[in-house]
């Protein structure tokens, strides 16, 4: 499906802008702009050629040529439905900033100056974004290396002699942070105004994860809010810098932990576009199948903990009930209940065991009703409908201005779903519904997502369907130069062996290039931006993450409302901390 | 095909309000999820057996006549015993794993040419659990175990060596080497939560 | 003589009473977590002794032989006090509840209750009051934050419905004609005061639910906003006793003068009469059947936001209280 825009489309803006170079690959089209035409460019991409949507902003270092580093703008258009790039070397290390064009600029800004050092003008607040003020190096450039400056000698890390494990333990270690800087931070991002600063986070039973929001309330009522990511932070960006392409799988499912297996689908589908890889088709209605699945256990965790903030307990394990079959699945197919590793460039890892389709229709039988009954405890209940009605109402604006993507775009009347944009695997062969919600308050999200998880099990049943029939039983496409052989073949043939090992130890070579593509998680638009020069470990990866995007419309909703509702929005824009830190 | 579809908001009538409805159906529901059986199972008395391709420990096959083709061109090289582990020292394993330095793998050449391993570390407090080092082993000698109480008292016990990795795959061998690869076994803990699932 | 018999036999009486209900509510704790556990499917405590029977001792005795830690900068006297500000009235309310008619065992006439006050259901009313106290000296003296807002919503939920509780209160006392409790329960024996007071019996449930701090009104457990309210500083015998006074004592009790008002104390259930069960255990069936209401609709329902509590209180309940007045004040002229 081509979703980048045609040179011909962009006759307009070569015909007003002489100095711009358009160069179109097969899954990206970029526009090179210099830094001093950067705005105009942009506002006409916004305003004439209808390029409303902000997807992603991001940075690539070149060390050692100079100017280093350049920025990357991904836009879309929702009437068109098609993509577009714009790049512009960063001169100086400084660059305009787009804050008034897209307001989901701001925290995007934010990540780049904290990881890259590049400095934003024009931006009001331009701090860190992940780590602690004070800090003095910026991580993801390419002379910072992978372990750390490690500079802090801790005597408690170390251990008895006989009790090191690890062959290359040192006593020293990177700079931690301490209590004096972590309260500089706090002090630093909120002023207060009003009565009190309440600190909700980082350890806290009612966020969902480790997060720090500050709020400067008066009385109950919330006049204004911060938040401070980052204490979740692993750097899975530079760590990939280092690894092949295959290595990188169990990295993606520990991002966001609850669905790992739809992570695992985008990141894999990106790559093997990337090297022109197609997996055979019993492949792909596994792959749907499996993403369906984690779908509906994603949505259940999300009722579970949704309706345990808001005071009805017993639903919490009920849904658990039924997640504990949904992860049985998982572990009899995969392995592992959780951090699956199971699917690979060129198809699955391991073919459905016997017995797989059995339980699945037996699941599929009776999980309907169960979603009946906890429809009927919630859904018309007056204390529901008095928690949830009109809160944090997200209009249609700014879901093109905050890039905001997933269940919360789709609250607000915005049809954007990448099944249906750019489908991938067998998504263009099922036949299924999108909800919609018509006026995006924390209720619409609720009914949306119920609604999701009745059309996940629809998608089920038709690939299940499908798998019965299916005559070819190939999982993986072995004969592709970039895939790894299955175990099987590496037994019986010595070629196979030989082309296993080039592929572990070189990596799979992939074109210079870069690429963006994305897939549909339960909690938004998870794409990956890969930059290859022409080896078997990426250059850049960036990870666009939908939680991020999503979780900063939160402070804009919340102003005015008490910290009750807090909680009821936090829950219905459902971030994963693994995904917003990264 | 995919269809757009809006959801509906639906509204309380006034005599549900008043007669409470909302509430009484609700609560109907928590009724009779009183009157059903638990779902537990009683760990640690009662436990659920692993399925066949679980992800535990690791472990090392031992040349017990039922290797691979692979292991046949392979082993004029290597000099292995009769009930030792068919490690290669190919080092493919460590080139696989995603986590740098979890793998210490020594092997020395004899004076007649033959390499043997003496040395075959893995730290398991680094390790992901992910698998990619099982399917990297071209002679079927590492595999993942259905064993997973693993926790102790000391660091250094978390590091397996090669001994103790050999005992582990002849123990799991001897349990369930001969299990087809079904996707679990049906035990009455399963069926506490499944109830009776109708197998083709 | 007559003095020191009385005095003597209140105080024992007192002393048998107050152990008691500390075992009762323990055990109640036990019911309350199996019936938690079988609505989600799962056992609840089930190791410690047969079916977890022990489980209660056990607790028990964790609670009193943890650290007891008080922070530097709280109020100290406010500090000990407000937990014994919201324990002690609730057992003081056992002290006017009538267990049952007299009767004689060996010659003696015994009176299964404390005393027989003729202004009974005022003195209920008026220690159920002196509870709100422990909670604002709880949230007050723990100088943060969470606690402070704790202790504020939950003062401010617990007015509105003292208020509420007292005009529900006024319908069975004009049917009685008299403010003690057992005179209320013998005005019952034709007919139980549930039917005419069918508004006052509603005021009634959610007036006990948010007193005693049960969802749909539980601001105070909302852990998710508030990590533990105004019980975030206590720990030790001291935070054992704001949910068990809370929970369980203070909800046994006023379910039980609930059972007094509306469902006819001790008198056996109509039709089933003739089995030889004595009052004291008709009215034990009663309460339980009420507690056990209360557990259900706690671990079913989710649960409502501070103002719409306190809006619930003064725009709803009180308005149908004094509804209820009204329909009584009707049916004693032209019925009763």
């Amino acid at each position: 499906m081509h979703l980048w825009a045609e040179t011909k489309e962009l006759e307009l803006l070569e015909e007003k802008f002489s100095e711009i170079k358009l160069e179109k690959a097969e899954n990206f089209t970029s526009i090179i702009v210099k830094k001093e035409n950067l705005l105009d460019i942009l506002t006409f991409l916004k305003d004439e050629l209808d390029y409303r949507m902000f997807i992603d902003l991001t940075a690539v270092d070149y060390y050692p040529k100079n100017p280093r580093f350049m920025c990357v703008y991904i836009l879309f258009s929702p009437e068109k439905r098609k993509r577009i790039a714009v790049k512009c070397w960063a001169d100086n290390d400084s660059i305009p900033s787009v804050i008034y064009l897209w307001k989901g600029a701001k925290w995007a800004e934010r990540e780049v100056y904290d990881l890259f050092g590049i400095r934003f003008e024009g931006h009001k607040n331009l701090v860190r974004m992940f780590l602690w003020e004070g800090y003095k190096h910026h991580p993801l450039r390419k002379d910072f290396p992978k372990e750390g400056i490690q500079e802090v000698y801790l005597p408690s890390l170390n251990l008895r002699p006989d009790e090191i494990p690890a062959h290359n333990y040192t006593p020293y270690h990177t700079y931690v942070p301490s209590m004096e800087e972590l309260e500089k931070t706090q002090k630093s991002r909120l002023e207060k105004k009003s009565q009190i600063v309440l600190n909700w986070g980082p350890l806290h039973p009612g966020t969902h994860g480790t997060i720090w929001f500050l709020f400067d309330m008066e009385g109950e009522t919330i006049k204004n809010c911060e938040i401070i990511l980052g204490q979740l932070h692993r750097g899975i960006e530079k760590l990939a810098e280092d690894l092949t392409y295959t290595q990188i799988i169990p990295y993606t499912d520990r991002m966001d932990y609850i669905s790992a297996l739809c992570s695992q689908v985008a990141y894999v589908n990106t790559v093997e576009r990337l090297l022109g890889v197609e997996p055979p088709q019993k492949a792909k209605w596994i792959r749907t199948m499996m993403c369906e699945l984690q779908r509906i256990n994603s949505h259940l965790l999300w009722l579970g903990t949704y309706a345990l903030d808001l005071g009805a307990l017993t639903i919490f394990l009920y849904a658990f009930r039924e997640r504990e079959k949904i992860m049985d699945i998982i572990e009899g197919i995969a392995g592992i209940r959780l951090n699956s590793t199971y699917i690979r460039i060129g198809g699955v890892s391991k073919d459905l065991p016997e017995g797989a389709i059995d339980v699945i229709k037996h699941f599929l039988n009776d999980f309907p009703e169960k979603l009946d009954e906890y429809e009927t405890i919630l859904t018309k209940n007056r204390i529901w409908l008095r928690r949830n009605l009109n809160i944090g109402i997200v209009t249609e604006d700014q879901v093109y201005q905050y890039g905001l993507t997933g269940v919360v775009a789709r609250s607000a009347g915005v049809p954007y779903d990448i099944r249906m944009i750019q489908p991938t695997d067998a998504y263009d062969k099922v036949d299924f519904e999108i909800p919609l919600g018509k006026v995006g308050d924390c209720y619409d999200r609720y009914l949306i997502r119920i609604e999701e998880m009745r059309q996940s099990i629809k998608i089920i049943k038709q690939c299940v369907a499908e798998i019965e029939n299916l005559k070819d039983d190939r999982y993986i496409s072995t004969e592709n130069p970039y895939v790894l052989p299955t175990l099987n073949e590496v037994f019986s043939s010595i070629e196979s062996m030989v082309k296993d090992f080039n592929l572990r130890i070189y990596g799979e070579q992939a074109p210079e290039g870069e690429i963006y593509m994305s897939g549909e998680n339960p909690r938004g638009e998870l794409g990956f931006y890969i930059v290859s020069r022409g080896d078997g470990k990426p250059y850049r990866i960036k990870i666009r993450s939908g939680a991020f995007y999503n979780l900063q419309i939160f402070p804009e909703l919340i102003k005015g409302r008490t910290v009750a509702d807090a909680v009821a929005l936090l829950g219905s824009l459902d971030p994963v901390v693994g995904e917003t830190d990264r | 095909m995919v269809r757009i579809k809006y959801v509906e908001r639906p509204e309380l009538t006034n005599r549900e309000r008043i007669l409470f409805v909302d509430f009484i159906k609700g609560m109907k529901i928590t009724l009779k999820n009183l009157m059903k059986k638990t779902v537990t199972t009683a760990f640690p008395f009662e436990k659920l057996t692993p399925p066949k391709r679980f992800r535990g420990t690791h472990a090392h096959r031992v040349k017990n006549g039922k290797e691979p083709p692979s292991f046949k061109v392979i082993e004029k090289f290597m000099d292995i015993e009769f009930g030792e582990s068919r490690c290669v020292a190919c080092y493919m394993c460590m080139q696989a794993c995603p986590v740098p330095f979890l793998f210490n793998i020594e092997a020395i050449q004899l004076p007649d040419g033959r390499k043997k391993v003496v040395r075959f570390d893995m730290n398991l407090l680094n390790c992901m659990y992910c698998g990619l080092c099982t399917e990297a082993c071209p002679v079927d000698c590492l595999i993942m175990t259905d064993i997973y109480e693993t926790a102790s008292y000391h660091r250094a016990s978390c590091v397996l060596h090669i001994d103790d990795m050999k005992k582990r795959s002849i123990d799991f061998d001897r349990r369930r080497y001969g299990e087809p690869d079904r996707i679990w076994i049906d035990d009455d803990q399963r069926s506490k939560l499944w109830g009776q699932i109708k197998w083709s | 003589m007559e003095l020191l018999g009385t005095v003597i036999g209140v105080t024992v009486k007192s002393l048998i009473f107050i152990i008691v209900m500390f075992l009762a509510a323990a055990y109640l704790t036990l019911l309350e977590r199996k019936f938690a556990g079988h609505v989600q499917q799962r056992p609840g405590p089930l190791h410690v002794g047969p079916h977890g029977f022990l489980q209660p001792i056990a607790d028990a005795l964790k609670v009193l032989t943890k650290e007891d830690l008080v922070p530097d900068s709280v109020d100290k006297v406010l500090f000990y006090m407000a937990s014994l500000l919201a324990f002690v009235p609730a057992i003081m309310i056992l002290a006017v509840v009538p267990f049952g008619e007299p009767f004689t065992v060996f010659g003696l006439e015994i009176k299964p209750y404390i005393t027989d006050l003729n202004i009974g259901v005022l003195l209920a009313l008026a220690f159920g009051s002196l509870a709100i106290y422990g909670v604002i000296f709880a949230g007050w003296a723990s100088n943060s934050k969470y606690p402070m807002i704790g202790g504020l919503r939950k003062a401010a939920v617990l007015i509105g419905y003292e208020v509420a509780l007292g005009f529900a209160m006024v319908g069975p006392i004009m049917q009685a004609g008299s403010f003690s409790l057992r005179e209320i329960v013998e005005a019952q024996s034709g007919m139980w005061f549930i039917i005419p007071n069918i508004l006052a019996f509603v005021v009634i449930i959610f007036a006990i639910l948010a007193e005693t701090g049960r969802t749909p009104f539980d601001v105070q457990e909302a852990e998710a906003e508030l990590v533990g309210g105004y019980i975030t500083e206590y720990t030790g015998m001291k935070f054992g006793l704001f949910p068990l006074a809370e929970w369980y004592i203070a909800t046994f009790v006023l379910s039980a003068i609930a059972v007094i008002l509306f469902f006819g104390g001790w008198q056996p259930l109509p039709l089933m009469g003739w089995l030889p069960i004595p009052d004291i255990v008709w009215f034990f069936i009663k309460v339980f059947l009420l507690f056990m209401f209360f557990l259900w609709v706690h671990w079913t329902l989710p649960r409502y936001r501070v103002d719409q509590i306190t809006e619930l209180a003064w725009k709803v309940m009180l308005p149908l209280a004094l509804a209820n007045i009204l329909v009584v004040a009707l049916w004693i002229i032209f019925i009763g």
